[in-house]
């Protein structure tokens, strides 16, 4: 009987080691074969990866008839910038006060599409992951001056032939920084798009590989190996 | 075959790295990395991109400036900040607006038969230095005073109290932060020993639970609570509970909103700490080895008073006392008082108790502007020490400031009347280690502190004070009761000074004014409310005549004959001045760094010890600091140990009766900082939001046949204004309360606000006090 006994406890011994010594390796494996490489800073987002963001509407804005009646144009784009790059301003009244935006903006301004209300096609944002809206664009409520300002907004980045495009038939630099508007497509393409800025081939989504900045320091870059 | 595993994972990580590199050398001709494009020097739009930390509040985000042809014309979020990481909110974006409004001040301006005359800088600045030295004479060098703000530059600040405190000798240097964070310090001293938050905002990036008391942070630190979004968005279970008295852009925004009902924050954050004891969640050997626990005077009264006078004394308590003294606040008794429900404090006690959560609590002015104000930052930090969720990654209470050097200028060079840049006046080894800084004889630095901001002016008025240089803030709209303040500085043989860059009620008192050159327009620096400090140079040329802050002073301080301690040349005099301030930190615990580094990078913390950043204070993984051998080291006390305080529930000082039925709040907003002497002349902002109004909540709204636009007139003991009212809009007070933002010179809300103040911090409670509505 003890040697029974024994023997069974022997094998409970054996097996709980067994698991033990499985499960440690199990878990070990779990691991993750892949490290990331070291970045210099916890950046939000780099500014490639939202080129491709509003791709898989790309082909529905290809087939989207050009409605000339309601088209805004890049005079109305930067009217509402105190300079070219501010976050534009909100032109129209709001839902609700209190909302930090979120939700109630996103509604409009995540896909875009015409507002009855407004008679006009909503923009699209190109950072719709940061809902905290109305801590960049507010609404203007009065058209007044408290004291009135000297401030001169810098003239808009050129565009057409001689500004950012050598030639016709040649893709045009981007004359813009890209920082909160990497997403090509948000500006360039669709019903709402400025129509001096709207792309006739938003299908083709890697838009980068034509168009590139038009930025005094992407001439002399150092080779990428010498960065990393 | 363990040694294959790992050339295996090596293997796999090269070759991980490997393919990142050709991926994105395929791609290379038309990628833009962040580094290369968006960094200082000449690049989009043709700009020529500098790095400066936003000029408003004290987050601290790292602003892109773009300069073309000597102006700034534009600004974008520096991505290399740790900060902010490439967004701003809308007060940043256009911040540069607020140096080209049209009214600058360019001449200096005197008064003459009640007429202002411009007049030649020099000469003005000789009137200032002749003023000081009459007034020396005829009154003594207590007649004498200075005010400045968080919005000085370290080297305004230091300058500022070189002059008056090491050279004509007296403590009359105080800074409107009195109004903003002294209880931030207070309540960090009296708890840790030391001043500033021992976590830093990447905080954000580890903690599980996000606990705001009192602080709207959707609309006054935009940019953190977008960081507190992109949290709760990216991972799981990430929560945000707001604990306020007004629903606010962040309750909407929050998980849970927990409304209480003013100053019973206290009882609630005891009923916390009793709950973390009866459920045995408390850390027992975090507790044991690194807190104390003791228990100071109660019934301090409130300052209401001329000469009021206060200190504390405390004496050590055992756990047991604690406890005993808990019994009192059972979420059950505390629920009567608070109005908030006894579920609702155990879930908030369950989520600082559970051992599996990281947990940070922010406060801003809800928590500073109190009359018990050290109180309940003493019982947050019980709540993290009972439960050991403090100084490691994730587990922070975080006290937030709203100027951009509440911290880097007031609290660590010291601009306040007990202060010097190391230490207090009242220890004999502080005023001899600063003498020797300064070049000043020792006895030169009086030990005795004068008078806190309210008892300035109030000495001021009384006539104990005949001349005060008020520099970069604007107290003719900050002061509590301010009608009484306003009188006392427009007496006759009264001698004010302002420094400032547009004309403000503040102006409007001073014998003369001195025009500044603000921000950019000269070099400075700002340190934030993680302790970083952060360079700016200066980028485009001041209007007129206007002068640095710093200039102003170092000219008169010569005039007054002090050279040889002002002797730093023009070019080069910010870099001289911080060179020698960083004298006053040469330790492990506050070593600031050098300002090769903060050239180089968008700033660095202190303490900055042998090249590096502290980002985690006290605790021994982080902080060269700690010497006691434990995982904890809380040196700021001489045992070692943090201090958990006994500190009960008092009243209010002023309480809402019959005859003044609602409680008053008062407040900022998003659109405008302050006073708005700088938001209100950028016209998006000023469009945006154009003037004051009273919020209602809308029952009492509905009762009094109240609607948004209508005229309302509120009036308390001290004064009465009125003002459109808002129900329903940007905040809902809760019932028979009202809230008014204080931005709009037009629309004093001050002349109703009560100059009672927290006795240990002597910091005024803007938050509190009782008024009568009417409609129009």
């Amino acid at each position: 009987m003890k040697k029974r006994l024994g023997i069974i406890c022997l094998f409970t011994l054996l097996f709980a080691t067994f698991i033990a010594i499985w499960d440690y390796s199990y878990r070990k494996s779990l691991e993750p074969a892949y490290t990331p490489l070291k970045r210099r800073i916890t950046d939000r987002i780099p500014l490639e990866s939202g080129v491709f963001r509003r791709d898989k509407h790309a082909l529905d804005y290809a087939d989207m008839a050009i409605d000339e009646k309601h088209r805004h144009s890049i005079a109305d784009y930067y009217r509402n910038r105190a300079f070219p790059g501010a976050p534009p301003t909100i032109p129209h009244p709001l839902l609700d006060e209190r909302s930090m935006g979120g939700k109630d903006c996103l509604s409009c301004h995540e896909n875009g599409g015409f507002v009855p209300k407004w008679n006009a096609y909503a923009p699209v944002t190109p950072h719709p992951e940061m809902i905290n809206c109305r801590q960049c664009h507010v609404a203007q409520k009065v058209q007044t001056q408290f004291r009135g300002t000297n401030f001169e907004k810098i003239p808009a980045p050129a565009i057409g032939k001689g500004a950012n495009r050598a030639s016709d038939g040649r893709p045009p630099v981007i004359p813009h920084s890209l920082q909160m508007r990497e997403n090509c497509l948000a500006c360039h393409a669709g019903p709402s798009a400025p129509k001096e800025i709207r792309t006739q081939h938003p299908q083709l989504v890697n838009c980068m590989q034509c168009h590139i900045s038009g930025q005094a320091s992407t001439t002399d870059q150092k080779p990428l190996r010498e960065r990393i | 075959m363990y040694r294959g595993w790992t050339d295996r994972r090596g293997f796999i990580k090269k070759m991980a790295a490997l393919s990142a590199m050709t991926a994105a050398s395929a791609i290379f001709p038309g990628i833009l990395f962040p580094e290369a494009q968006e960094w200082l020097g000449t690049g989009s739009e043709g700009l020529d991109w500098k790095k400066s930390p936003c000029r408003f509040c004290g987050v601290g985000c790292g602003l892109l400036i773009g300069i073309k042809g000597g102006k700034a014309v534009a600004v974008k979020g520096d991505v290399r900040s740790s900060v902010n990481k490439g967004l701003c909110c809308v007060k940043g974006y256009h911040s540069i607006m607020a140096m080209y409004g049209k009214d600058r001040l360019t001449k200096a301006l005197v008064k003459r038969d009640g007429a202002y005359v411009e007049t030649p800088m020099a000469d003005a600045l000789d009137l200032v230095a002749s003023q000081i030295e009459r007034t020396v004479e005829a009154y003594g060098k207590d007649a004498v005073s200075i005010y400045g703000s968080g919005q000085w530059t370290i080297p305004d600040g230091y300058v500022a109290s070189k002059l008056f405190k090491g050279c004509i000798g007296t403590n009359n240097v105080e800074a409107n932060a009195r109004l903003c964070m002294s209880t931030a310090v207070t309540g960090f001293l009296t708890s840790f020993g030391l001043d500033e938050p021992m976590g830093c905002y990447e905080d954000i990036d580890h903690a599980d639970v996000f606990v705001l008391w009192g602080n709207n942070m959707a609309e006054m630190h935009p940019v953190l609570f977008s960081r507190l979004l992109d949290q709760r968005l990216k991972r799981k279970g990430v929560k945000i509970i707001d604990f306020a008295t007004r629903t606010t852009r962040t309750s909407m925004a929050a998980d849970r909103s927990i409304l209480f009902q003013p100053q019973t924050d206290l009882a609630v954050a005891n009923a916390i700490c009793h709950e973390i004891i009866e459920n045995n969640w408390v850390n027992r050997v975090f507790v044991e080895s690194h807190c104390s626990f003791r228990k100071g005077l109660t019934q301090m009264g409130y300052g209401l008073e001329d000469h009021y006078e206060f200190k504390d004394q405390s004496e050590k308590i055992d756990f047991k006392a604690y406890k005993k003294f808990l019994a009192d606040y059972t979420p059950e008794k505390v629920e009567k008082r608070s109005g908030v429900s006894a579920k609702d404090i155990k879930y908030m006690a369950s989520l600082y108790g559970d051992p599996n959560k990281k947990v940070m609590s922010f406060w801003c002015m809800g928590m500073n502007q109190h009359t018990r104000g050290t109180w309940i930052q003493n019982l947050v930090y019980n709540i993290h020490l009972l439960t050991g969720k403090i100084a490691s990654p994730g587990n922070s209470p975080f006290s937030l400031t709203g100027q951009p050097s509440a911290c880097g200028t007031v609290r660590e060079v010291g601009t306040l009347t007990h202060r010097l840049p190391h230490g207090l006046v009242t220890n004999e080894r502080d005023r001899a280690f600063a003498a020797k800084i300064w070049q000043v004889p020792a006895k030169n630095i009086s030990p005795r502190p004068t008078y806190h901001t309210v008892e300035m002016f109030r000495a001021l008025d009384r006539g104990d004070i005949r001349f005060m240089w008020i520099q970069v803030t604007n107290p003719m709209v900050t002061l509590p009761k301010l009608k009484r303040y306003r009188n006392g500085a427009q007496k006759a043989d009264r001698f004010i000074v302002v420094s400032d860059v547009y004309p403000t009620p503040t102006t409007d008192v001073a014998d003369v004014i001195l025009p500044s050159a603000m921000w950019i327009e000269r070099a400075g620096m700002y340190g934030n409310s993680e302790r970083r400090t952060q360079y700016f140079e200066q980028m485009v040329e001041p209007p007129g005549e206007a002068m640095s802050d710093t200039w102003q002073l170092i000219e008169v301080a010569r005039r007054l004959g002090f050279e040889r301690q002002f002797s730093y040349e023009e070019e080069t005099h910010i870099e001289e001045i911080y060179a020698e301030y960083r004298k006053h930190h040469d330790n492990d615990k506050h070593n600031m760094a050098p300002l090769s580094v903060l050239q180089s990078q968008p700033g660095a913390m202190w303490p900055y010890v042998r090249g590096k950043s502290t980002k985690w204070r006290y605790n021994l993984k982080y902080d060269p600091a700690c010497t006691n051998g434990k995982d904890f080291h809380f040196y700021g006390k001489p045992d070692g140990r943090a201090v958990i305080w006994q500190r009960p529930y008092e009243p209010a000082p002023e309480v809402p009766d019959e005859a003044y039925p609602y409680w008053l709040c008062t407040g900022r907003v998003l659109e405008h900082w302050h006073t708005g002497s700088m938001t209100r002349r950028i016209p998006i902002l000023h469009r945006a939001m154009p003037h004051a109004y009273v919020e209602l909540n809308p029952a009492d709204a509905k009762r009094l046949q109240i609607q948004t636009g209508d005229g309302v007139k509120i009036r308390s003991r001290r004064g009465e204004i009125t003002l459109p009212a808002a129900v329903n809009q940007r905040g809902v007070p809760a019932p028979k309360q009202v809230f008014v933002p204080f931005f709009d010179e037009n629309s004093l809300i001050n002349e109703l606000t009560l100059d009672a103040f927290d006795p240990i911090s002597k910091q005024p409670d803007y938050k509190k006090c009782a008024v009568r509505v009417e409609k129009l």
